[in-house]
């Protein structure tokens, strides 16, 4: 699905990520740990098409998308959430989900002025459904920017999935909930596997992490210095040691 | 209705044209000083066509539309790619350039035995059209108000659409626009083409309205007007703008009581609704609180 081959970004001297060889696998919950700082956002950044990789090629489903620009990204079938929140605030939430239906399946149902230009009735349903995951169909004439903090998580990966993702980057979703919020959002991302979606978790909260994920890569000053399965990450001394400091126990 | 109403009406519409064009440029995030200029061509492209060649002023205002538009999507190419503030100059210089280039214009033409046409900065006399097809003023009033009815349906009905709420993402953060599918670009010089040619039609009513068109008709301060009708009134609606028409022209600048404070009023609103409500009286959180009170 996807697949990273020496992917360097550089912020002046700053080597955010340096070298980072990665491949997910079609349909796996992939997580991607590691300290602050340590190149994570960067590397969703880099996928997304938000930043130009310094070096490096990024092959999505066997394809370098490197050249393409994000809005295309998106079609070819990457969505993502961000590490803060980002909606758009002025907008309803229904139309914050609607804003975001530009898939290559609705692309290619739809023509150009139906998409843009035609009525609602044709997406009400899949929005529907959207609110109903995301539990916000009774807020879905509410401005976004109104809405509580953990509605918001939830409106950004409702609106994630409206573009009906083959790959799907979640930025730290779970920053900011409590553990009864974390516990939702697990049991929401649990409900996607099998969706014929892969996802690329990046997290910290490590109860999310090892509780979904299928496999784990490490990441310590923009390297890879571990993966495996959850049970190994969490034995690995590396690990420990980068997120410890000082030397492995 | 005397005179002096009909005028202040007739100005209220053709400004909300040029207002308008202020707000969808703002809408989508960019702030322009230079409709004024898109104004210009129209009003000059709509008055020769008319006045020297004996088009027939729906042609001619269609023509020039399109001319607009063109105009703004020219400038729009390399402009829209400045952000913010950079963009606010480049457009400000550009109508600059536009109405300097209006001063330098000089194509006179031989109508009924006399020269007639633009003259540099003496300006562009006898756009006589609606005099000649015995138009009434009051009778042009309605034909103004009805276009921009017909404009401001158009304006409400995009912006109920999905284009309309991309739009205002693009507005509002393009890069997040971006990151759920929409090509920023595009949208921006869509937005564009539609502000110059909206802004153009505002200018050929204009021209043919005061009948003489010069160059400084066309000067900043007329963007900088367009510009604050948008932020006055509101991001919120294409009504929004229109309200900030109505308050400068039909209360600040007609009515005695404001007279000769009119810019001191003007400017302090501006300062005041910048500082208290960046998106102007209508924006979108009146405009929601609006809907869900009467729907």
């Amino acid at each position: 699905m996807l697949e990273l081959r020496s992917l360097a970004r550089h912020f002046g001297g700053v080597r955010a990520v340096d070298g980072l060889n990665l491949t997910v696998q079609d349909g796996q919950i992939f997580g991607l740990i590691g300290p602050n700082g340590s190149g994570k956002s960067t590397t969703v950044n880099v996928i997304a098409g938000l930043l130009p990789p310094t070096a490096g090629t990024i092959l999505f489903r066997g394809e370098d998308i490197g050249p393409l620009p994000t809005h295309r990204r998106l079609r070819a079938g990457i969505a993502r959430t961000f590490q803060n929140i980002r909606l758009f605030g002025q907008l309803s939430v229904w139309q914050n989900l609607w804003v975001a239906q530009n898939s290559a399946e609705d692309l290619a149902r739809r023509g150009f002025f139906t998409r843009w230009l035609g009525g609602q009735s044709g997406v009400r349903d899949e929005i529907a459904r959207l609110l109903e995951f995301s539990g916000l169909a009774h807020k879905q004439n509410e401005l976004a920017a109104n809405l509580a903090f953990g509605e918001q998580r939830r409106l950004e990966l409702a609106r994630a999935l409206a573009a009906r993702p083959k790959l799907l980057l979640l930025d730290e979703p779970a920053a900011g909930m409590n553990s009864e919020e974390v516990g939702q959002l697990r049991e929401r991302i649990l409900s996607l596997r099998g969706s014929g979606v892969t996802i690329l978790l990046v997290e910290h909260v490590m109860e999310l992490v090892m509780g979904v994920t299928d496999r784990i890569a490490v990441l310590n000053f923009g390297q890879k210095i571990a993966e495996g399965t959850p049970a190994e990450i969490q034995a690995h001394p590396a690990v420990r040691k980068a997120y410890l400091g000082g030397e492995a126990a | 209705m005397d005179d002096f109403a009909l005028g202040v009406l007739t100005n209220i519409g053709l400004f909300s044209f040029l207002a308008l064009s202020a707000y969808l440029l703002l809408v989508a995030g960019e702030m322009s000083f230079g409709q004024q200029a898109f104004f210009g061509i129209g009003a000059y492209a709509g008055g020769m066509l008319t006045a020297l060649y004996g088009w027939p002023l729906p042609l001619a205002a269609l023509a020039a539309m399109a001319l607009g538009g063109l105009a703004q999507l020219l400038v729009g190419l390399p402009t829209l790619r400045l952000r913010g503030l950079t963009f606010a100059m480049a457009t400000l210089a550009a109508a600059e350039m536009f109405r300097i280039l209006f001063e330098l214009f000089h194509w006179r033409v031989e109508r009924g035995g006399e020269l007639a046409g633009p003259d540099g900065t003496q300006g562009f006399r006898g756009i006589r059209w609606i005099f000649e097809h015995g138009i009434e003023p009051a009778d042009y009033l309605l034909l103004v108000y009805a276009l921009l009815a017909a404009v401001l349906a158009l304006l409400l009905w995009m912006e109920r659409s999905r284009l309309g709420a991309a739009l205002r993402g693009v507005g509002l953060d393009p890069e997040l626009a971006a990151s759920v599918g929409i090509d920023v670009r595009r949208v921006k010089l869509g937005v564009a083409a539609a502000a110059g040619a909206l802004a153009a039609l505002g200018g050929v009513l204009f021209a043919h309205h005061n009948t003489y068109v010069e160059p400084r008709n066309f000067d900043i301060m007329l963007g900088v007007h367009s510009l604050a009708y948008a932020l006055i009134g509101g991001l919120g609606t294409a009504l929004g703008p229109l309200l900030g028409v109505a308050l400068d022209i039909g209360l600040l600048e007609s009515t005695q009581y404001f007279h000769g404070y009119r810019m001191i009023v003007f400017g302090g609103l501006v300062a005041v609704l910048l500082v208290f409500r960046p998106r102007g009286l209508l924006d979108e959180r009146m405009v929601t609180w609006i809907r869900q009170r009467f729907s």
